[in-house]
C-alpha cells in the first residue's frame, strides 16, 4: 500500500495557477515538439506529477519523494471521478484523487521511494487513459500506452539507446576535466576512498562524465524533451561519420584523440563526412551538449548528474587554503545525507 | 461580493507593509498576490521549502519565445521558478533597433513576498539629496552631458522630506529585520534597529582596503537577513552558525526564513488573525470604478473563475510595470476611468530604473565565496554634495560590494562573459575550448576569485520613457502586455562612467594593498549592454509619480490617486527620482507612511 500524504489546499494551489489556469489555450509552450498536442498550452507540463521532496524525521537517509498527481477537468467542471493506477502500487486497487475544494482540480500526493521510474494510468469518469498533461509516455510490452515519472536520482536510461549513451559519454568527458592528469588523481583517491564496502552497488558507473549522460538523459526526458531529437540526430551522424573514419573499432571505444578531433571540427562548424542536409549546424550541438555538460556535473544529485558528489567533490579537492581547509565548502549549505547542515532539510 | 476595509494587490514591499499595519489594528484585509505562497520547511506540511538551495531553481532548463511579432522569437531564455513564463506573460521592450523583444527584465517575483524572496536583500535608505533633487539642480550650469538643460527640467522634489520619511525608516528596519551597521553612513538615523552582521568573507578584505586608500568612509551593507532571533517577525536563527551564509541568496528564496521577505516577515505573523486573508494564485484583471471610487476589484481565482471583491481602500502594490499596466487595462475597459487616472496624461510616464554597474576583477587569493551574503561593505561617499558638484553630476548613489556573485559552479559558468538575464549561458555556450585542462584553468582562474563592487544611482527621469501596452502582445488571460520603451540619457552614460570608474578605484587600490595598480579590466555600466534599453536591475520605479501639483504628477503626496478618493499606488511606481540605493527599503518605509494615512480614513 503506498503511503498517501496529506498536504494542505496552498500547496495544491501552488501547483496548479501558474501552470495549469489560463484562458488562451494556444501553443504557447511548443518549442517544435508538441505540434498541436493540447499540452502546448500548458505551462512546464513536464512538471507533473509534481515530485518534491518530503522530510522523514526517522530516517536520516530521506529515502522518499511526495509525488503530486493532477487531474484537471477539460470541461472546467468539478465534480468527475479519478482514480489512479501505477508500478509504485498494487496495479488492482485504484487510487482516488480528490476533488481540490472549490476548483476543477483532483489530486492526490503520494509517498514514493526516490530513485525509482514509474509507469500510471488515470481512470477518468469511468475510462482508462494516460495523464492528459503529463508529457512523458511508454509503450509497455503489450502494446499498451501508460503515461511515466521518475523520482530523485533515478539511473535507469529512459530515452537515449545504449549505444547513444556510450557514444555521449565520450563527448562528455572531453569537455570535463576529469580525464586530465588532476581528474585521473582525484578519481582514483574517490575511488580508493570509497572502499569496496562503501561503493553504491549499481547506482552510478564511475565514469569521467560524472554523471552528466544520465543527467541528459532525465533532462532530454522531461524538462528539455524538445532537444531529444538534437542528439538523436547529432548522435546517429557522429556514429556513422566515426564508423567511416574507422570500420573496425565501434565508435566509442576509439581513442580519445579522435573524439579530441571530432569536437574541434564540430567547434568549427566544419566536419568532414557530416550530413550538412540532415543537420544544419553541428556547433549548435555541441553548444548545446557544453551546457547540459556542465549542469549535469555540478548541479544538485537530485537531476541525476553530480554523480556522488563527484563535480562539488572535484571543486572541494582542487581549491584549498595554505591550512588545507576547502575553499569551496559545499556541504556546509547542503542537507545531510548529502551535506551536513544541520538546519535545511532539502 | 465580498467587502473589506481594504483590498491590496501584491504582497512585496509595496502592499505587505500596510496589509501589517491595518490588520493589526484591526480592520479587514484582503492582500492578493499572482503568485503562489511558497513557505519555509517550518510552516510546510511536506517538513520541507518550496525553495531550495538548488542552482537550477535560481536559473532553470531552456525554453523558447513562441510569441510572433517580437525579433527575438525561439530563442532561449531562462528563468527562476518563481518569475513569470516569458511564453504566457511577457515584458517587451522597444530596442535602440526599433524592434521588440520580450526580456525576463524588469520581472521580480510572482510569489507571496514578491521581490523580496529573491532579492539581494541589501537595504541602504536613500540620502537626504535624493529626495530634494529638483532644488539642488536648479540654476546649476555644471551638470555635463546635459546640452538641453533636461535634469534641470525634470529633476523633481520629492513631496516629503527625508525628515518625515525617517522614522518609517527606523521602523521598516526594526519590522523587517536587518543586519548593518550604521557608522559612517550618510544618512541621519534616530534609531539603529539593526542586527548585528556576520564576519564579512574573506575577499571582501580588498574592498575594504581599497575604499580605505580611497578614503571612502565603509560601513557593513545593510541586508534583509536576520542574524538574531527577530521577535516581531517570530523567527529563531538556527544554533548552526551562520546558518545564512550560502552563497545560495541573491536570487534564491530562503528555505530557512532568515532572509527577511515580506511573508516571513510581515504576512505570516498575520495568519492566525481573522480579520486578514491572504488569497495566492489570484491576478487582479482590471478595477472598475464607482464615481470617484474604486468600486470593484476583479480578479482570476485559482481556477480561473473570474470574482469580484470591494474594498473601502484599495492598494496598487504589484510592481511599478504590472501596476501601471493594470491601471491601463482597467482604463481600456472604461474611459470614465482614464479620463479621471490619466487626465494629465502622465500615467506610465517618467518610468524609472537605476544607473548601474561596477567593476569586476580577478583577486590575488582565492576564497570561499558560497560562505556569504550577498554584500559586505558599502559607501555614502558618492552621495555627497561635494563629490556630485566635483563630477559634473545631478545626483549621487551608493556603492557596495557582491559577495555572493558567482560563487557557485554552474553561476559561474553560465554568467560567464554574460551581462544579464536575456544573454545568460551564451559566452560558456560558445567558448568552445573550455574543456579538459582548459575547463581546469577556467575554475582555477575564476572559481573563488572574483570580486565585484557595483554601484547603484540616479536615472534621470524622462518624459518619454514609459510603460505602455503592447498594441498586439496579450498575456494567457487575453490581457495586453507592458511594453516599456525607454532609453538612457547622455547624462546617465556620464553619470555612469563617474561611478563605474570609482569602482575600478576600489578593486585597483583594494588589489595590491593601496598603492591602486591593481589590473582591474572589466568595468562599465548598463548602457553598453546589447539590450540597454531593457536593462531594469530589477529595479523598477516610476511611472505613477507622487507630487505636489496635481498637473505634474499621478498621485498625491500620500500616494493616492489624485482623482480618485480610494486609490492608492504604493510600489516603486510612486517615486518621482529613483534614488541613490536600491529600493525596497525606501518602498516599505513609505508603505509605512502610507499606512497611518490610511488608519486616519479607517
Amino acid at each position: 500500500m503506498v503511503p498517501v500524504l496529506a498536504v494542505d489546499s496552498e500547496y495544491l494551489f501552488g501547483l496548479i495557477g501558474k501552470f495549469l489556469a489560463r484562458d488562451d489555450a494556444g501553443p504557447r509552450h511548443d518549442y517544435g515538439h508538441l505540434d498541436a498536442d493540447p499540452r502546448a498550452g500548458i505551462l512546464e507540463p513536464w512538471r507533473f506529477p509534481w515530485v518534491d521532496a518530503v522530510f522523514d524525521p526517522d530516517d536520516a537517509t530521506q529515502p522518499d519523494n511526495a509525488v503530486t498527481f493532477v487531474h484537471a477537468a477539460a470541461d472546467r467542471q468539478p465534480g468527475h471521478v479519478v482514480h489512479l493506477v501505477g508500478s509504485f502500487a498494487d496495479l488492482h486497487t485504484p487510487i482516488p484523487l480528490l476533488p481540490l475544494v472549490d476548483t476543477h482540480y483532483a489530486t492526490v500526493t503520494l509517498r514514493i521511494r526516490k530513485g525509482e521510474v514509474h509507469h500510471y494510468r488515470l481512470r477518468i469518469d469511468g475510462v482508462w487513459q494516460v495523464d492528459p498533461i503529463n508529457p512523458q509516455r511508454m509503450l509497455l510490452d503489450n502494446g499498451v500506452e501508460w503515461s511515466r515519472f521518475f523520482t530523485w536520482g533515478a539511473t535507469r536510461r529512459l530515452v537515449l539507446e545504449r549505444w547513444e549513451s556510450r557514444l555521449l559519454q565520450r563527448l562528455c568527458s572531453h569537455i570535463l576535466p576529469f580525464h586530465t592528469a588532476d581528474g585521473e588523481t582525484f578519481f582514483k583517491r574517490v575511488h580508493d576512498a570509497q572502499g569496496p564496502a562503501n561503493r553504491a552497488p549499481h547506482a552510478y558507473r564511475l565514469d569521467e562524465s560524472a554523471g552528466a549522460v544520465n543527467f541528459i538523459d532525465k533532462l532530454l526526458a522531461r524538462e528539455e524533451a524538445h532537444h531529444l531529437i538534437d542528439y538523436q540526430i547529432c548522435l546517429e551522424l557522429i556514429d556513422r561519420l566515426l564508423r567511416l573514419r574507422n570500420p573496425v573499432i565501434e565508435p566509442w571505444k576509439l581513442p580519445r584523440e579522435v573524439f579530441a578531433e571530432l569536437y574541434r571540427e564540430m567547434a568549427t562548424a566544419s566536419v568532414a563526412g557530416w550530413n550538412y542536409g540532415r543537420y544544419g549546424n553541428p556547433r549548435y550541438f555541441l553548444q548545446l551538449l557544453r551546457r547540459h555538460t556542465l549542469t549535469g556535473v555540478f548541479s544538485h544529485p537530485r537531476y541525476g548528474g553530480n554523480a556522488m558528489t563527484l563535480g562539488w567533490k572535484y571543486l572541494e579537492e582542487r581549491y584549498r587554503d595554505a591550512s588545507g581547509a576547502t575553499l569551496f565548502d559545499w556541504g556546509r549549505a547542503i542537507e545531510a545525507p548529502l551535506g551536513r547542515n544541520s538546519a535545511y532539510r532539502g | 461580493m465580498e467587502r473589506f476595509d481594504v483590498v491590496i494587490i501584491g504582497s512585496g514591499a509595496g502592499g505587505a507593509p500596510i496589509a501589517a499595519r491595518l490588520a493589526r489594528a484591526g480592520h479587514s484585509v484582503l492582500v492578493l498576490e499572482k503568485g503562489p505562497l511558497l513557505r519555509t520547511q517550518e510552516e510546510h506540511p511536506l517538513g520541507v521549502s518550496d525553495f531550495k538551495r538548488d542552482e537550477l531553481f535560481a536559473t532553470g532548463a531552456e525554453k523558447r519565445l513562441t510569441l510572433s511579432g517580437v525579433a527575438n522569437r525561439f530563442d532561449s531564455f531562462y528563468g527562476s521558478h518563481v518569475e513569470p513564463d516569458l511564453n504566457d506573460e511577457p515584458h517587451i521592450y522597444e530596442g535602440a533597433d526599433g524592434l521588440d523583444r520580450a526580456t525576463i527584465e524588469g520581472y521580480t517575483a510572482q510569489v507571496v513576498g514578491g521581490g523580496t524572496q529573491l532579492y539581494g536583500a541589501v537595504s541602504l535608505r536613500f540620502s537626504e539629496l535624493d529626495l530634494r533633487l529638483g532644488s539642488f539642480n536648479a540654476g546649476r550650469n555644471d551638470i555635463v552631458g546635459d546640452p538641453n538643460g533636461d535634469v534641470r527640467r525634470e529633476a523633481r522634489d520629492w513631496p516629503i522630506d527625508y525628515a518625515t520619511l525617517e522614522p518609517y525608516y527606523c521602523e521598516a528596519e526594526r519590522l523587517i529585520g536587518i543586519n548593518g551597521t550604521r557608522t559612517n553612513q550618510g544618512k541621519p538615523f534616530s534609531a539603529d534597529h539593526y542586527q548585528t552582521p556576520y564576519a564579512p568573507n574573506p575577499i571582501s578584505a580588498y574592498v575594504a582596503t581599497g575604499m580605505d586608500a580611497l578614503g571612502l568612509p565603509r560601513y557593513r551593507t545593510p541586508l534583509a537577513v536576520i542574524t538574531e532571533d527577530h521577535a516581531p517577525s517570530g523567527r529563531i536563527v538556527p544554533a548552526a552558525a551562520e546558518a545564512a551564509k550560502t552563497g545560495y541568496v541573491n536570487r534564491y528564496g530562503d528555505p530557512l526564513g532568515l532572509k527577511s521577505n515580506t511573508w516571513v516577515a510581515l504576512l505570516r505573523p498575520l495568519s492566525g488573525m481573522a480579520n486578514f486573508t491572504l488569497r495566492a494564485n489570484c491576478v487582479v484583471t482590471h478595477l472598475e470604478m464607482a464615481g470617484d471610487r474604486i468600486g470593484k476589484v476583479v480578479y482570476r481565482d485559482v481556477a480561473g473563475r473570474p470574482v469580484e471583491v470591494a474594498g473601502k481602500l484599495v492598494v496598487v502594490a504589484c510592481s511599478a510595470i504590472e501596476s501601471v499596466r493594470l491601471l491601463l487595462l482597467s482604463g481600456e475597459r472604461d474611459p470614465a476611468f482614464t479620463a479621471r487616472l490619466n487626465g494629465n496624461g502622465l500615467l506610465g510616464r517618467y518610468f524609472l530604473t537605476h544607473c548601474f554597474g561596477g567593476a569586476e576583477a580577478i583577486m590575488p587569493g582565492r576564497f570561499d565565496k558560497s560562505v556569504s551574503l550577498d554584500s559586505d561593505w558599502a559607501t555614502d561617499a558618492c552621495a555627497s554634495e561635494d563629490f556630485i558638484r566635483s563630477q559634473g553630476l545631478w545626483a549621487g548613489g551608493a556603492i557596495y560590494n557582491n559577495t555572493s556573485d558567482q560563487a557557485l559552479p554552474i553561476s559561474l559558468a553560465r554568467t560567464h562573459g554574460s551581462q544579464d538575464m536575456d544573454t545568460i549561458w551564451q559566452t560558456f555556450a560558445d567558448d568552445t575550448a573550455l574543456t579538459g585542462d582548459a575547463l581546469n584553468a577556467f575554475f582555477d582562474a575564476n572559481f573563488g576569485t572574483r570580486l565585484s563592487v557595483s554601484f547603484m544611482a540616479n536615472q534621470v527621469p524622462l518624459f518619454d520613457n514609459r510603460i505602455e501596452l503592447h498594441p498586439s502582445i496579450s498575456d494567457k488571460w487575453g490581457r495586453r502586455v507592458a511594453y516599456i520603451r525607454k532609453t538612457w540619457h547622455s547624462h546617465d552614460v556620464h553619470l555612469m562612467n563617474v561611478f563605474a570608474e570609482q569602482c575600478r578605484r576600489i578593486l585597483a587600490f583594494g588589489g595590491d594593498g593601496g598603492k591602486g595598480q591593481f589590473p582591474v579590466s572589466e568595468f562599465g555600466a548598463i548602457y553598453m549592454a546589447a539590450n540597454a534599453r531593457a536593462r531594469i536591475a530589477n529595479h523598477i520605479l516610476g511611472g505613477m509619480r507622487f507630487g505636489s501639483d496635481a498637473a505634474d504628477s499621478v498621485l498625491d503626496p500620500n500616494c493616492r490617486a489624485w482623482q480618485f478618493d480610494n486609490l492608492y499606488v504604493t510600489d516603486g511606481a510612486f517615486m518621482p527620482t529613483s534614488g541613490g540605493a536600491n529600493p525596497t527599503l525606501t518602498i516599505q518605509a513609505n508603505a509605512l507612511r502610507v499606512a497611518d494615512q490610511l488608519l486616519a480614513r479607517l
